[in-house]
């Protein structure tokens, strides 16, 4: 049970600092990119011929899907924040799915991962929200209703990237605890494989859309 | 026997207060999911042609809400793994 919250780490000397690297996240993160990438030159192979393979079908699909989702949600008809979007649910879905194959572990377990990610969405609102409504407004909107209420808007922005973060963190984390209690209680005789579909393909899936959602919600709230 | 130490003390109430933290955090996730999931239910019922989207609406709202519990579930988690005593 102890080694729930343990990963492997490798630790060295960098000037003067010292550096520690989570061995097992990095590895399963490069393994989910790697997935990632020749999927997408699996659907993007040949995209000439006049009968598309499936792989380019379904890859059409998904990125039809998402374009529809993002600019509904967006209220625009720019495309600029639909590949962030896609390629986030993707990978984020694939990290979730990881943990059913034995003796990977999930990259979302790892609090580093979700945070990571929710500081990129909270840099790219912020970004996007000076770009759309410029400096002056931007600040002016923290002074709502007054002057003195601006710590609490800037605490309340802050406190959005722990919210995302620690969501995902905790549920792909519960799930993977429930499942290792549940497998020490039966002595890894059977292994759980409802346990599994639940909680990594259904809730993992769940999550994965959530965030990208939220992220999505946080841009079009600052840019309106 | 010697008495309980400082140390077992600190333990024990780190375990007593994961398993409070997660009790009391597991009620506010409880009532609102199934408050979202009866209103749900209940618009199916009167819409049955928008079942998929109206699904599609609890599950993620559901995922939103359920965010305190797991809050405390992290903090749960913090006072097993992280308080030695």
């Amino acid at each position: 049970m102890e080694d729930l919250t343990q990963v492997a780490t490798y630790s060295f000397e960098l000037f003067g600092r010292h550096m520690t690297v989570n061995t097992a996240t990095i590895l399963n993160t490069w393994l989910v990119m790697a997935v990632l990438i020749v999927l997408s030159l699996v659907a993007t192979r040949r995209t000439k011929k006049r009968i598309p393979n499936p792989a380019q079908r379904i890859a059409e699909v998904y990125v039809s899907s998402m374009d529809k989702l993002t600019r509904e949600t967006l209220e625009t008809t720019s495309r600029s924040y639909m590949p962030l979007v896609a390629t986030m649910f993707l990978f984020l879905v694939l990290c979730n799915w990881l943990g059913i194959i034995p003796g990977l572990a999930e990259p979302t377990k790892d609090l580093n991962t979700p945070l990571s990610l929710g500081i990129m969405g909270f840099f790219i609102t912020h970004t996007a929200a000076i770009r759309e409504k410029g400096i002056a407004t931007y600040l002016k909107e923290y002074c709502q209703p007054f002057f003195i209420m601006a710590p609490l808007n800037v605490i309340g922005e802050l406190a959005k990237v722990v919210s995302i973060s620690f969501r995902l963190f905790g549920n792909i984390l519960g799930g993977a605890i429930i499942i290792a209690v549940v497998s020490h209680m039966i002595y890894s005789l059977v292994l759980p494989p409802f346990l599994y579909v639940f909680f990594s393909l259904f809730v993992g899936t769940i999550q994965a859309f959530v965030f990208t959602m939220l992220t999505i919600t946080y841009i079009a709230v600052a840019t309106k | 026997m010697d008495g309980i130490t400082g140390a077992e003390l600190i333990r024990a109430a780190a375990l007593l207060g994961a398993g409070m933290s997660m009790g009391f955090g597991a009620i506010g996730p409880g009532i609102g999911e199934g408050f979202a999931a009866g209103k749900a239910c209940e618009a199916i019922g009167r819409n049955p042609d928008e079942a998929g989207l109206l699904t599609r609406t609890m599950l993620v709202g559901q995922a939103v809400s359920e965010s305190t519990g797991i809050y405390a579930l992290v903090v749960a988690l913090l006072l097993i793994f992280v308080v030695k005593g």
